[in-house]
């Protein structure tokens, strides 16, 4: 009965020592520019974003009004217009890291993570997104991009400015991570 | 005991099991967010908006009113007489722009300085207030007119302070109290300064377009004045770098001495003006 009282005490301990790794200041840019025309480019620099590193389990929320373009028109009818960023203030990243395992990140390697991105009111399912991950003391970097669809988030791009908008957003990101 | 200790240690897993990562960082703080865009057009017709021009952006606006369309089609609904003025409006900053403008209302050349105070914020400041003052020569006086006339007589001022709130996403209203000084009336009862209350909002009927009106309440005017409060109502339509803003007002002035000084039509005899505000931005 002991050993079991301190196999639980044991858990325990370490479901409260259980280690999340948090920022608050991450990056996204998103791209969705047409070659030769002016560049429809954004990056926010507040993201917050958290990484349980027991299991892998990943999310990521941004405010959609945080996103800043170098045209102040473009980023008024961004909000306005496509986003609708009154309506949908955030958009949401939630999943979970393929293969995950803390003693492998002593050096820069690649993983596959799976999740659903939440933006516009719509949610897409997003599979093997390439992350890589790093990590150094309290730090873990995690950085990479991947590529979705406007029409997946049910956003309709105007006749007038389809050959200057892409259909296709590379979004990028980087996040480092501290122990929280 | 002992199961009272098995229960305590267990405690953390259960708590443990249904955590979400993302509600542990979702949070509904969106303190310090402006609100964007209350109006899409530098002016909501008339009356200046609470939009400013961008920093380093250039944009070049021309409205037109046409005449009376009370005449009908002997003028062809005004198009005969129509007026025109041509400004450009610059951004220093975000929150200062510049501009001059010519409008063939009364030869009228104008300075303007439009400069914002305090932005809207979400669940924090709730209005945008911008600031907006205007330096006006008129050159149309004629010396053989006035025989006594002076340079200084041309100039009048304006200085008004621009009061919005977006309201939802769709509705927008704004304030607009106004000081204005014509060293030059036409009539001698009329006082020389001038004060009104302007007020105006928009609608938003879809996302890239919305109906728009203003109406500017003249609190002096000489009791023999023919001019009247000028009320306007227009659609705004936006495709990209442009704003266009159709409208039906009872004031061919575009000048802010203008339309709320020298308002010569009635919504009541049909004679209002037809015009439309076009603008492109650089």
């Amino acid at each position: 009965m002991k050993k079991i009282i301190y196999l639980i005490a044991l858990i325990s301990i370490n479901s409260f020592a259980q280690s999340k790794y948090l920022t608050k200041t991450g990056t996204i840019n998103f791209e969705a520019s047409v070659p030769s025309v002016e560049e429809v480019k954004a990056e926010n620099n507040s993201v917050t974003a958290i990484l349980n590193s027991d299991n892998g389990e990943f999310a990521a929320l941004v405010f959609v009004k945080g996103f800043r373009f170098k045209n102040a028109l473009m980023e008024e009818h961004f909000n306005e217009n496509y986003a609708e960023s009154d309506m949908y203030p955030k958009a949401t990243f939630k999943g979970k890291i393929k293969d995950f395992s803390m003693d492998m990140l002593n050096s820069e390697l690649e993983f596959k993570l799976d999740g659903t991105l939440t933006f516009h009111g719509k949610t897409k399912q997003v599979n093997d997104v390439v992350i890589s991950l790093n990590k150094e003391d309290d730090l873990i970097s995690a950085s990479g991009n991947f590529k979705v669809l406007v029409s997946d988030f049910d956003i309709k791009i105007p006749r007038i400015v389809r050959d200057k908008v892409s259909e296709e957003v590379q979004i990028t990101y980087k996040f480092d991570l501290k122990k929280r | 005991m002992k199961y009272l200790l098995i229960i305590f240690l267990l405690t953390p897993l259960f708590v443990d099991a249904q955590d979400d990562l993302l509600d542990e960082i979702d949070t509904n703080a969106t303190e310090g967010q402006y609100a964007t865009a209350a109006f899409k057009g530098l002016k909501i017709v008339n009356f200046e908006s609470t939009k400013l021009v961008a920093k380093d952006e250039l944009t070049f606006i021309v409205s037109h009113r046409f005449g009376s369309v009370k005449n009908g089609i002997d003028t062809f609904f005004g198009l005969d007489e129509a007026v025109t003025r041509i400004h450009f409006v610059y951004g220093i900053t975000d929150a200062i722009n510049i501009g001059v403008s010519r409008s063939s209302f009364l030869k009228i050349y104008d300075v303007t300085a439009k400069y914002r105070l305090v932005r809207q914020e979400e669940n924090g400041f709730p209005f945008t207030i911008v600031g907006f003052n205007a330096l006006l020569i008129n050159t149309a006086l004629e010396k053989e007119n006035l025989p006594l006339l002076k340079f200084k007589h041309r100039l009048g001022y304006t200085a008004q302070i621009l009061i919005s709130r977006k309201i939802n996403t769709d509705f927008s209203i704004e304030l607009a109290p106004t000081f204005f000084h014509d060293n030059y009336v036409q009539m001698d009862e009329q006082s020389n300064s001038q004060f009104a209350l302007g007020f105006g909002g928009r609608y938003k009927l879809g996302k890239r377009w919305s109906v728009n009106a203003d109406y500017g309440l003249h609190l002096n005017r000489a009791s023999n004045s023919p001019f009247k409060n000028p009320l306007s109502i227009g659609l705004d339509l936006e495709t990209g770098g442009h704003v266009f803003q159709m409208h039906f007002s009872n004031a061919q002035a575009m000048n802010t001495n203008g339309f709320l000084g020298q308002g010569t039509g009635d919504w009541l005899d049909g004679d209002v003006y037809f015009g439309f505000n076009l603008s492109r931005r650089f």
